[in-house]
């Protein structure tokens, strides 16, 4: 059973957008990537978050995102994981603890920007 | 007679057997393809486990290389060690060898290859031989493996950075299903949206690597360009001389048709020798080559005097 809290999971959101945002060949990489990605946290129903992707700038609210081109749904530590470098998508993707719906090149894109920000 | 079976994640359409002569051996060279299906293929390795002589993979890579370093594909690796009795492998101990040897064969029988010449490597981590060879050669370069792999605008133009990139990405991109990373099965019969990544093709005099990537977003017009690519059909060669492109290099020959991949260049030394792959190693392999007097065929589509 996951401790973890929304407060939690959107410090890791604030986390995940400065190291995007600050990482100036990554921007570039997707400067055409304009994508609204829902996060879902499976133990946590109230908790919305849309990322918007523009022009290799990431934001994100507090707020359902109505048409998502991606939904990223795990548990609360899992996303909290991934958004603070701390775990890598892949092995939660495999295990099936993290599922992403939309299409496959999105889907490896999105794998791609977080292994270009932590992967060493 | 030898037997190679070559078991390709590709599309079953290019399924063919031919039977060849070299070095006063007959072999029987097989391809099947199992339409993206990484259980099938499996099973077809097993079926086949220590009733032919070689197993080529093809379709997929065992193994990625960047600047020394060298990053295991789990689905890859899977089907390699399906086979137990008979030796498998993946292209990757000949194509070093074998696509430097090509590159430097141009630069010195051919006029297609100068320093001068634009190159765009679709993808150069399965390719590193050849990637290294343009550019000790001096070409101006452009490495679109996350161009062609992931959709990302992003043309790396050096080895360090592809080394760098490789770094980040690989250790966790080779344990994903290997079809999120390459078109497999339906998806190498698929036309590439052709408007999109046009300029990168625009801006090289030659497109070499992978064909698969190749053609994912080949543009209806490649006038005055060459392709430095293998597996590609008859089919495929008329395609690119419709397209306008002036000649097709393939680092395998042509048999029947058509040029086999390296995996099945591979596996055929493989049963020829009657060693292992790890008993053959990099200098057997080249010697190998060196006896099978493997040269890069070329193809010239536009007619008038060859190159």
């Amino acid at each position: 059973m996951t401790h973890a809290t929304p407060e939690d999971l959107y410090a890791a959101l604030d986390h995940f957008r400065t190291k995007v945002n600050e990482n100036q060949r990554l921007r570039q990489m997707n400067r055409d990537w304009n994508r609204d990605i829902a996060v879902v946290a499976k133990d946590l129903p109230d908790v919305q978050a849309w990322i918007r992707m523009r022009a290799g700038e990431m934001d994100w609210e507090r707020q359902p995102c109505d048409d998502p081109h991606i939904v990223l749904t795990a548990p609360t530590d899992v996303l909290i994981g991934i958004f603070q470098g701390e775990r890598t998508p892949t092995e939660p993707y495999l295990d099936g603890s993290l599922t992403l719906r939309g299409s496959q090149e999105d889907v490896l894109r999105l794998d791609f920007v977080s292994l270009m920000i932590w992967g060493e | 007679m030898k037997r190679v079976l070559g078991v390709s994640l590709g599309s079953s359409q290019r399924d063919h057997t031919v039977r060849v002569s070299m070095l006063g051996e007959e072999i029987e060279l097989s391809r099947k393809g199992t339409d993206g299906d990484l259980d099938r293929a499996e099973q077809l390795i097993r079926e086949h486990d220590g009733k032919v002589d070689a197993i080529g993979l093809g379709g997929i890579d065992v193994y990625f290389f960047a600047r020394g370093e060298r990053y295991v594909v789990r689905d890859g690796l899977r089907l390699m060690e399906a086979a137990r009795a008979t030796p498998a492998v993946d292209g990757s101990g000949i194509k070093d060898t074998l696509e430097r040897d090509a590159v430097q064969y141009l630069l010195h029988h051919t006029e297609l290859l100068k320093p001068t010449t634009r190159v765009l490597m679709v993808s150069a981590v399965d390719r590193f031989g050849m990637a290294e060879a343009f550019v000790e050669i001096g070409c101006p370069i452009v490495f679109g493996d996350l161009i062609f792999s992931a959709g990302m605008p992003y043309p790396i133009t050096t080895l360090d950075e592809l080394a760098d990139i490789a770094r980040r990405i690989l250790p966790e991109m080779a344990k994903m299903p290997f079809t999120m990373l390459y078109p497999t099965g339906k998806e190498q019969e698929k036309e590439g949206a052709t408007e999109r990544f046009q300029e990168y093709y625009e801006a090289a005099d030659v497109i070499a690597g992978d064909w698969h990537f190749i053609r994912k977003y080949l543009p209806p017009r490649v006038d005055g360009k060459w392709f430095l690519t293998n597996t590609t059909t008859s089919k495929d060669i008329a395609e690119l001389r419709q397209r306008g492109a002036t000649h097709v290099v393939t680092t395998t020959p042509e048999m029947a048709g058509r040029s086999f991949g390296t995996n099945v260049i591979e596996a055929m030394i493989v049963a020829l020798s009657g060693q292992r792959p790890e008993e053959l190693g990099h200098e057997g392999y080249a010697e190998w080559l060196r006896r099978l007097q493997l040269e890069p065929r070329i193809e010239n589509l536009q007619g008038g005097s060859a190159s």
